[in-house]
């Protein structure tokens, strides 16, 4: 009992960087935007989350600076794909390289090198009111930092828009015919450059979440690959936000796992329980295609005038 | 007061070009109050071009265009709904996950942005389906929907956004006689109801059927406006290609609509005796794995010209691509010449003499960046003619474009020129002049003259016969059941992958054959 509560109460915040870096990708990815910078919007947000909260005194403020940060690198993938058409893929990649050179810059032109690393607080936990009396269940949802709640929150702002209002209908439109969406009057350009600016805005918090809720330290790849295994959670969730949440709890489970299993000292390396999650991402893909549904014009861009495209 | 009325579309002087191509010199336009306007004149012609400039899918150079006498700016398609101009396109731009009412209200009522309240809209929908005869239902998801009813969801698409000009894009592509003869009459509601309808069409039967005027255009530019009582069906094929059509070409004016096909007498058959291609029991999947094909059994002799008829989805893609050899045969034995062909690669079957002429002639015909020359090598790299040293003869490939150039009367800036930047004729054109150089011994062809001007039409057909005369055996597989009926020597029609009935040429009637297509005739095979 007492195991399965601290699991759960560790993976609860585990899951706050992948929930608010894939609910981003799943957000362009609707309306047809494919961002594959994750990783490197992750690394930009920590450190600059990071580097603002130690020179500001606010994780905050660090916070909302990681968002502005990575919402910029948005705003050029979008231009660049939706204004010059440029292909999204190249464009991602390039992205990631610009973000993660800018983090090492960043922190090297603000920190140095120091003998002691500088410590931001982490963040506070604020228990919700009569929900985290709740035995067990108070417990493990409602005792958090607020991040916690803003990242569940988001996640079901997200799906109440793209399902329960007309603005989402249409806004998901686009991500399945363009084409059809604009000849309705839709405006494909600014749905796809909002949604993409917000969208790698939350990668860059999910970044940011990082320094902030374990250790108060920022250290060179911390974000530890999680940008690409959010890439792979969008497609196990069928770029859907409420399956997200469940995939979302699926990969922490494993971090969460994987980190006990090197601290208990297991037989099993703690890497094969590392890999879980990509395998079984394949294994979804294999066998449930029919499931795992992608928005149809995924990754590519639109052009009113083109004659070729149907 | 009814003189008074300044009519409903003026469009004055439109010009657009793409690049250096000029797809619309200066062109005028006027429909009036109540009528069906039809657009008429081939592919090239410009009519979607115009269409898409009022719709504001297209960005005019310049040009003036009137609605009820009040200039309008027409900058997206969204300016366009809100001046009551409604479009139904050639491919349906619909969500295909969508449910049919999904797909009616999105982009509509910004009011209700922070609800998605539908009862409202569905009655909206009911009601509107019931006054113009479009029957639907709205909870379907489009996907499901066959080609008919998924055209009336693009109508009423428009009709919920109370449009007051509706365009109608080449309508009646993939529809059943019957489903024709619905249009029309829902078009006449609609007319009545007090909308203009802008009917763009190549076809000169149904303009002659439903318009009340008609405006033809050719080369970017509108030839003439006729009134429906001043002109018939030979007069406005003259108008449309600009010239005299010989007294030779009574079989593709009939697959242009001109006249009935029952009238068409057969004059000389190129049927010989000796079987081309022989097919027992076909059994096709589809990309999802669904058995799309069930066993088909079918004999072609040489010379011989079956076409299947059938609504676009029954398994037509399949049989086509199974029995041209790219696409696996599960069971069942295809073969040509007398010789087996199942099992064998592609080039096996293209070495065999089987030439594959595909519907979708951008995605599956062409690369459309590589040139004309390298499109013709396509398939044929491997042969003496193009070889030289075990490396490609560039030279020898380039001398072969340059003559499939002039003898296809291909309209291209030379043999350079990337095959995308042609219109769909020419590239129907290419596609034709790389079957035709292998001298096949089976030809297939989906849809080979969609989208084609009358030219380039007449020029497929000139083909198909020369590869007749020459033994060829011809499938021909068509949405068009006019051309399937003018074209074949016998025609069956498909529906769910069967056999649903079958034909000699001379006894075929349209709308029995459009039962058999749509599961509701008897079949007599």
């Amino acid at each position: 009992m007492g195991e399965i509560t601290e699991f759960l109460t560790l993976m609860i915040p585990a899951m706050v960087p992948f929930l608010l870096a894939a609910q981003g990708t799943v957000l362009s990815g609707r309306a047809g935007v494919f961002n594959v910078s994750q990783e490197g919007l992750m690394v930009l947000g920590a450190a600059i989350g990071f580097l603002v909260s130690f020179k500001v005194g606010s994780n905050t403020v660090g916070l909302f600076a990681a968002f502005a940060a990575a919402a910029l690198f948005g705003l050029v993938l979008a231009y660049m794909t939706t204004q010059l058409r440029l292909d999204q893929f190249v464009v991602g990649l390039a992205l990631y390289f610009a973000a993660l050179g800018a983090a090492g810059l960043l922190y090297r032109e603000v920190i140095g090198v120091t003998m002691a690393p500088p410590l931001i607080p982490t963040l506070d936990d604020y228990p919700i009111p009569l929900l985290s009396e709740i035995p067990f269940l108070g417990e493990v949802l409602f005792d958090h930092d607020l991040v916690v709640y803003a990242a569940f929150l988001i996640s079901a702002g997200i799906y109440w828009f793209m399902y329960k209002t007309r603005s989402g209908l249409a806004f998901r439109s686009i991500g399945e015919n363009p084409k059809a969406a604009d000849s309705l009057g839709i405006n494909v350009t600014w749905a796809r450059t909002w949604s993409t600016v917000v969208g790698s805005g939350l990668v860059g918090v999910a970044g940011a979440y990082l320094p902030m809720v374990y250790t108060g330290l920022y250290t060179e790849g911390m974000v530890a690959g999680r940008g690409w295994l959010v890439i792979a959670l969008a497609f196990l969730g069928g770029w859907r936000p409420h399956l997200v949440v469940a995939g979302a709890a699926f990969f922490a489970g494993m971090e969460v796992l994987a980190l006990r299993a090197q601290v208990a000292g297991i037989g099993i390396p703690h890497q094969f329980v590392l890999m879980l999650p990509y395998v079984a991402t394949l294994l979804v893909m294999v066998f449930a295609f029919r499931w795992a549904r992608q928005p149809a014009f995924l990754g590519r861009n639109y052009d009113r005038e083109s004659r070729l495209v149907g | 007061m009814t003189t008074q009325q300044p009519p409903r579309l003026e469009m004055r002087r439109v010009v657009k070009t793409f690049g250096p191509v000029v797809a619309l010199d200066s062109v005028d336009l006027v429909v009036a109050r109540n009528e069906v306007h039809g657009l008429l004149g081939g592919n090239g012609a410009g009519k979607t071009t115009l269409m898409n400039v009022l719709y504001g899918l297209y960005r005019p150079n310049s040009g003036e265009v009137l609605l009820d006498g009040e200039p309008v700016t027409v900058g997206s398609p969204r300016d366009a709904i809100d001046a009551g101009v409604g479009m139904v396109h050639q491919t349906f731009l619909q969500v295909d996950n969508y449910t049919v009412t999904e797909n009616i209200v999105l982009g509509t009522d910004v009011s209700g942005a922070l609800r998605l309240d539908l009862d409202e809209a569905r009655k909206r929908i009911r009601e509107l389906s019931t006054r113009f005869g479009l029957s639907v239902d709205p909870d379907a998801v489009v996907e499901d929907l066959p080609v008919g009813v998924r055209q009336r969801v693009e109508i009423l698409k428009a009709l919920y956004r109370g449009a007051r000009l509706l365009i109608l894009d080449e309508p009646t592509t993939n529809l059943t006689p019957q489903e024709v003869d619905d249009l029309f009459g829902s078009m006449r509601a609609m007319v009545d109801d007090g909308m203009s309808v802008v009917l763009i069409t190549h076809k000169i039967r149904e303009t002659l059927g439903v318009c009340d005027r008609m405006t033809v255009m050719r080369d970017g530019r509108s030839v003439e406006t006729i009134e429906r009582s001043d002109t018939d069906a030979d007069h406005l094929a003259d108008v449309m290609v600009g010239g005299t059509t010989g007294p030779g070409e009574l079989i593709d004016a009939a697959a242009l609509g001109a006249v009935d096909a029952e009238e068409v007498e057969v004059t000389v058959s190129s049927v010989r005796d000796a079987v081309g291609v022989s097919v027992q029991g076909l059994v096709v999947n589809n990309d999802q794995g669904h058995e799309l094909v069930p066993g088909f059994d079918l004999e072609i002799r040489e010379g011989e010209i079956v076409g299947i008829a059938g609504v676009a989805g029954n398994g037509q893609v399949e049989l086509a691509e199974a029995l041209a050899g790219v696409r696996a045969v599960r069971a069942g034995s295809v073969e040509v010449g007398g010789r087996s062909m199942c099992g064998r690669p592609a080039s096996a079957w293209l070495d065999h003499g089987v030439a594959y002429v595909p519907e979708d002639r951008h995605r599956d015909g062409i690369l459309p960046t590589a040139s004309i020359t390298e499109n013709l090598v396509l398939g044929s790299q491997r042969s003496p003619g193009v070889r030289r040293h075990g490396l490609l003869d560039w030279g020898a490939a380039k001398q072969r474009a340059v003559e499939a150039i002039e003898q296809f009367s291909i309209r291209a800036n030379g043999p350079a020129t990337p095959a995308g930047d042609l219109s769909g004729g020419n590239i129907q054109r290419v596609i034709l002049a790389r079957a035709f150089a292998r001298r096949p011994r089976m030809l297939i062809l989906h849809n080979p003259t969609r989208g084609l001007d009358l030219g380039s039409t007449r020029f497929v057909y000139d083909q198909v016969r020369v590869a007749t005369d020459a033994g060829c055996a011809i499938l021909l597989l068509s949405e068009d059941l006019d051309e399937v009926i003018a074209m074949s020597d016998r025609v069956i029609a498909l529906f769910k992958g069967s056999r649903a009935g079958e034909w000699q040429k001379g006894t075929v009637d349209a709308y029995e054959v459009g039962r058999s297509m749509t599961g509701l005739g008897e079949a007599r095979v």
